[in-house]
């Protein structure tokens, strides 16, 4: 199951990575951080294929997939 | 902890502390573009083995002029309003081995560097152009520009915009560019190949990127790049219905000489009456 991994310094909580997930393995965090933002968290990380168009359309270099076998 | 390939390119540390995060509005185009540029980039080290010292990033002002200098680990210039394009011809001049890649927003290019952007398409040298095109002035306001589309609302326009939008494709086209695209942020990977396919070409590669300014539309981006899907439709397609559309994709792909290599056969010519001389 691949891993998710948000820079919370560098995301300013667009959620365009929500929207453009091709298998909708992402959700918007029910929590705001310190600074004001809504996160995205993993929803079903067991659907992510690691396409990597996430990190492609990220605008602020913030999130990363770490794949993961098994 | 893993963390997004394409931050090996920019500077996150300077000498006043930490860079990043940008200075761009959450949603804004420009990082998405700086990072579909950072992907072209990246595949063109690893394909074409391009050295790195030989890429040169220049922009004007604007929000597209924040991307270059402050934040990319690269050789780049953050030069005057609108004379991007004059300070790569003077480093292409200088170092003709160099990529340069030019950052230039709608206002920069389609209002006060307008001459030197089709005089640059005109002379055909060696320079992509990636033009932000967002369709209204985004760091002083959100005023109208010369690229708003008809009807669009703007702080200057607040009963609708009156007059018609620029082209900037046609424009390079009629003025002489040899490569020139249209796509917008929702299309990454085809952004991404037109910036390789401009920066392998030797000429002018104009790529006008429609890119969207959730501040000043008063929309979420989420909105607006569905929006960008839905609104535009591919040159190729374009036996279907087109009203209100806007066209994207290739308008054109040709080879012509450059205009560096065209000044060389001049020089190479008087070297060899030289040579004449001296026997």
């Amino acid at each position: 199951m691949n891993k998710l991994w948000i820079d919370e310094r560098y995301c300013k909580g667009c959620l365009i990575c929500i929207d453009v997930c091709p298998t909708k393995a992402l959700a918007a965090s029910q929590e705001i951080n310190s600074k004001g933002y809504i996160l995205p968290v993993e929803k079903d990380m067991k659907r992510c294929k690691s396409c990597g168009l996430c990190e492609v359309m990220c605008p602020d270099f913030a999130i990363a997939i770490e794949e993961v076998e098994g | 902890m893993k963390r997004h390939p394409m931050l090996k390119y920019l500077k996150e540390e300077g000498p006043l502390g930490p860079r990043l995060p940008l200075i761009f509005c959450p949603g804004c185009g420009s990082g998405q573009v700086l990072n579909y540029t950072l992907h072209a980039v990246d595949k063109l080290i690893e394909e074409d083995e391009v050295r790195r010292e030989n890429f040169l990033f220049i922009s004007g002002i604007g929000c597209s002029g924040r991307i270059t200098s402050h934040y990319l680990n690269f050789d780049s210039a953050w030069t005057i309003h609108g004379r991007a394009l004059a300070v790569a011809t003077g480093a292409l001049l200088a170092n003709p081995a160099f990529k340069i890649v030019v950052f230039t927003g709608d206002g920069d290019t389609g209002s006060i560097g307008g001459n030197h952007f089709i005089h640059a398409c005109r002379r055909n040298i060696d320079v992509t152009i990636l033009c932000l095109n967002n369709g209204l002035y985004g760091m002083t306001g959100g005023q109208h520009a010369p690229t708003t589309p008809l009807g669009a609302i703007t702080t200057t326009t607040p009963y609708s915009n009156r007059e018609e939008a620029f082209d900037l494709c046609k424009l390079a086209e009629i003025a002489g560019a040899p490569y020139v695209a249209r796509w917008t942020t929702a299309h990454p990977q085809q952004v991404i190949k037109s910036i390789m396919k401009g920066l392998r070409k030797k000429g002018t590669a104009l790529i006008e990127i429609l890119s969207q300014c959730p501040v000043h539309e008063k929309m979420s981006p989420v909105t607006l790049l569905k929006g960008f899907r839905t609104k535009t439709i591919h040159v190729n397609k374009a036996k279907e219905s087109t009203v209100g559309k806007t066209f994207i994709g290739e308008f054109c792909d040709l080879d012509k000489r450059e205009w560096n290599e065209s000044y060389q056969e001049i020089i190479d010519q008087f070297l060899r009456t030289n040579d004449k001389i001296d026997e």
